[in-house]
């Protein structure tokens, strides 16, 4: 738990820790287990409400516990720090208690008091998950009852509160308020720093190289479900998807991200030395529409577009059968997915048709993202798809900080932009209200989509507590999507997570891709 | 010498003016990029306001070039730390690779290029030429793969990635090899030789390729010189006249060279060290560059233009003390 620089980097060992491994034996430090991942993003904050992304995940999930946690695939929410809260009959107060015994790495209580400076932490930085609050948690509004009582009230009933709970991270408020400086709340000491309580806790931290973290003995969740859990995990950074391929392959890495192209995947399957998590994920691949921009306004302009797209050849034939069709914006595993939904299939003669319908046809550009070969593909297809109806297409490739500045502005942003969509909680709403309710025009609605009965239905399904009571507004919402063509929607992303073969138990989960150190075992 | 110094501070000046305005040109926002793509307008515009991005262009210029001034590299955008602070960091591992293949590319560079010039056009002669024709013409990018593949995985001799197994040893300058050697750890030694081994044969094959080049072409040059007739007319034997008149003339040349090339080096480190995963300046620019992180490309821009201009005032210093002319 300490710095980052110069000489300060290599002081990093935490007193105990260092004195711990000192005193232990030869074998026993032999019979440690340590675990190496590559990733594709730099490491370079470790503050948990700093950031929002999955690239940066394994800080959080490892490092730092929040209220709510997700297992498994289809994700299942657990309680995590707290048990099942008591809900007020407005929906609108959620108190919770923490379970007993939850200590910070530095062996301070974990109290209610920790929980409410988190809250308030993240809607003071505005920054990481503050968007996912801002909307029911209003400053203040969080209170700690008792040092085991934390109860929340909210502006209004929000049926996703305690799914987004899973990004309340919660932080030592004392360790964090002693680094405070021109009220930053912490934030700088943060970036390069650790104040947890997750399974494992940080032992060297270099942003160019990423972190380490050993696995922290009196975890409140104990360690009896894993018999041989990993004790040391090295999170490394290898940006070049060949590097961290070969890598694994040699077995300096023991895994790397899930989502690797379809010919890196067959190499590694021919090197005989990795082994494969395969399971269906929660990460549609979809062309944002521009709704706004004519002629994509005209209905028959965006179905002409869906009709043209050949799902087939792009699944089976460009990604080699790795992903599997989605024919709506919700993933297929995801509950509020419509069973056997159609959606459309690749017909150049309706696509003729439809685009014999719209005035003011005009050439269109796609923004496809640099250094996302997939990106580049279906945007290829998509403009053959075109030119085969007599619409031209140009594509313009940039990277993602040329096309996030557009994303908000109806006038600036591309006509189509693939893009994939992950699982930051796992609810509909994340697919649905975020992207397509009108509210969320300039802050996730990038397809500038507006439609009353999208916006009544998913406003309506985030007052609701009983998921089965939401599941068919969700589904009628996706039919609605599919039927307006509010983007062209093509696939659900597996994931084929390759590991060495030392490594027996990888419990995936969607949000999180496996990188819950905590459930893995692994021969020394 | 004082005449060159007085050139700096507006060389960097320029530098720094030159690369605020390309890195503002570009139609990207750090803000939206730090915020996330679900971010709303207003978390976006708090973080815009935060960092200044909201103040007109020479305002923001004025102040980061005020900042440089007292000596900061202003603050990462993204991480919040001093982006110096930061380049100090990461400086040991990419001029450790830098030096390793600068020393490389002069102990194998001077000896064929004077090799190559006393054997002109002989079997010899062009087989240099084809192999240094070649080393510049391989993109630094494939041939790094290509290492990869035939070192590390082929012949499993070394490490495909990365400046250590674990974590380097204990820093007292930062540079692996050094440390180890100075603490006496003789297998940290060895295991820092083999990480440096493919990243720096990469780095130093074209940078062989130019030096065996100049060098030639510099022994050449003197060979023809009256000097050197007058030098054999005078019964001085042939050896004496090549290794010590010839080429301290034709290193001359050859010196400038090796300044342009270690600053080639820095650059072409971005690459290089993004294939292999090493820990250094170059990894430090490509991230900044994706997260459109102003400071910190103007930061590592200013920094290895600081860095190439004195590795090029030592350069001049060094070919003041072998040709009397420049003193």
């Amino acid at each position: 738990m300490d710095t980052q620089h110069g000489t300060g980097r290599r002081a990093v060992l935490a007193g105990g820790t260092a004195l711990a491994l000192a005193g232990m034996s030869r074998e026993a430090q032999a019979a440690r287990t340590r675990f190496v991942t590559a990733n594709n993003n730099p490491y370079d904050i470790l503050d948990p409400h700093q950031v929002f992304d999955i690239g940066r995940l394994a800080i959080r999930l490892n490092m730092y516990d929040a209220l709510t946690h997700w297992v498994d695939n289809p994700p299942k929410l657990q309680f995590w720090l707290v048990n099942a809260p008591t809900i007020s009959d407005d929906g609108k107060t959620y108190t919770f208690k923490l379970k007993p015994g939850i200590k910070f790495h530095d062996g301070s209580p974990l109290t209610a008091a920790d929980v409410v400076y988190s809250m308030e932490r993240i809607l003071a930085l505005k920054k990481g998950a503050y968007g996912l609050f801002k909307d029911s948690v209003s400053p203040g509004s969080t209170k700690a009852l008792d040092p085991q009582t934390v109860q929340f009230t909210l502006d209004q009933p929000y049926a996703v509160f305690t799914a987004i709970l899973s990004e309340l991270w919660v932080v030592n408020t004392k360790v964090v308020k002693s680094h405070e400086k021109d009220g930053d709340w912490g934030a700088a000491w943060l970036s390069g720093h650790e104040a947890g309580s997750g399974s494992y806790r940080l032992r060297r931290f270099d942003p160019a190289i990423g972190f380490q973290a050993e696995r922290f003995a009196e975890h409140f969740e104990g360690w009896a479900n894993n018999p041989r859990p990993v004790d040391e995990a090295d999170f490394r950074v290898a940006i070049e998807t060949a590097t961290r391929v070969l890598g694994v392959i040699k077995g300096e890495f023991n895994t790397t991200d899930g989502f690797l192209p379809a010919e890196q995947l067959q190499r590694m399957r021919q090197s005989g030395t990795v082994k494969f998590v395969e399971a269906e994920s929660l990460r549609t691949f979809y062309f944002i529409i521009n709704n706004a921009k004519a002629p994509l306004d005209d209905l028959n302009m965006r179905k002409a577009l869906c009709y043209a797209f050949d799902y087939d050849g792009f699944i089976d034939n460009i990604l080699g059968g790795t992903v599997v069709r989605n024919a709506g914006i919700i993933p297929n595993p995801m509950w509020g997915a419509p069973k056997n939904m159609k959606g459309y299939t690749y017909d150049l003669d309706r696509a003729k048709h439809h685009l014999s319908e719209v005035k003011g046809v005009r050439p269109l550009q796609i923004g496809a993202l640099a250094g996302y070969p997939q990106s580049e593909q279906a945007s290829q297809m998509l403009q053959a798809g075109c030119g085969k109806i007599g619409l031209d297409v140009r594509i313009v490739t940039e990277p993602y900080t040329t096309i996030a500045p557009k994303l908000n502005d109806a006038d600036r942003a591309h006509d189509l932009i693939p893009l994939w969509r992950s699982a930051y909680f796992a609810d509909p709403h994340n697919w649905t209200g975020y992207m397509f309710n009108s509210s969320n025009i300039g802050a996730g609605n990038s397809s500038f989509y507006k439609n009353p009965k999208v916006d009544e239905l998913t406003d309506k399904a985030l007052l609701l507590t009983d998921q089965e009571q939401r599941r068919p507004l969700y589904e009628e919402v996706s039919h609605l999507l599919v039927e307006d063509a509010a983007g062209l929607f093509i696939n659900n992303t597996k994931y084929f997570g390759p590991f060495t073969k030392n490594v027996k138990h990888v419990r995936f989960c969607p949000i999180g891709d496996a990188q819950d150190i905590r459930w893995i075992e692994m021969e020394a | 010498m004082a005449r060159r110094l007085v050139w700096v501070p507006p060389t960097l000046f320029g530098l720094l003016l030159l690369v605020f305005t390309v890195s503002h040109i570009i139609p990207a926002d750090p803000a939206r990029v730090i915020a996330g793509e679900n971010a709303p307008a207003e978390q976006v515009e708090a973080l815009r306001q935060r960092f200044g991005l909201d103040r007109p262009l020479p305002e923001q210029f004025l102040r980061y070039a005020m900042d440089v001034a007292t000596g900061s590299l202003g603050v990462s955008l993204y991480t919040q730390r001093p982006v110096l602070d930061d380049l100090l960091a990461r400086l040991p591992a990419t001029f450790e690779l830098a030096l390793y293949a600068i020393l490389i590319s002069i102990l194998a560079g001077v000896p064929l290029g004077v090799v190559a010039a006393l054997r002109r056009n002989g079997w010899i002669d062009q087989v240099i030429r084809v192999v240094t024709v070649t080393g510049l013409a391989i993109a630094a990018f494939w041939l790094a793969i290509l290492l990869q593949l035939l070192f590390s995985m082929k012949l499993d001799l070394l490490p495909v990635q990365g400046r250590s197994a674990g974590w380097g040893p204990e820093p007292i300058t930062g540079f692996y090899t050094i440390d180890a050697l100075l603490r006496g750890d003789f297998e940290t030694l060895g295991d820092s030789l083999r990480y440096l081994a493919l990243p720096t044969l990469t780095l130093a094959i074209p940078a062989t390729a130019t030096i065996v080049r100049f060098t030639r072409a510099g022994v050449l040059n003197v060979m023809s010189s009256n000097a050197v007739f007058y030098q054999a007319a005078m019964g001085i034997p042939r050896t004496v006249v090549i290794w010590k008149y010839i080429l301290r003339s034709a290193l001359i040349g050859t010196l400038t060279q090796i300044g342009l090339v270690f600053g080639n080096l820095l650059a072409g480190a971005v690459v290089v060290e993004t294939v292999f995963a090493w820990p250094g300046l170059g990894l430090f620019a490509y991230n900044s560059i994706l997260q459109s992180d102003y400071n910190a490309i103007m930061g590592f821009t200013l920094f290895t233009g600081a860095v190439f201009i004195g590795v090029n005032l030592l350069v001049d210093i060094a070919q003041s003390l072998l040709d009397p002319r420049d003193r």
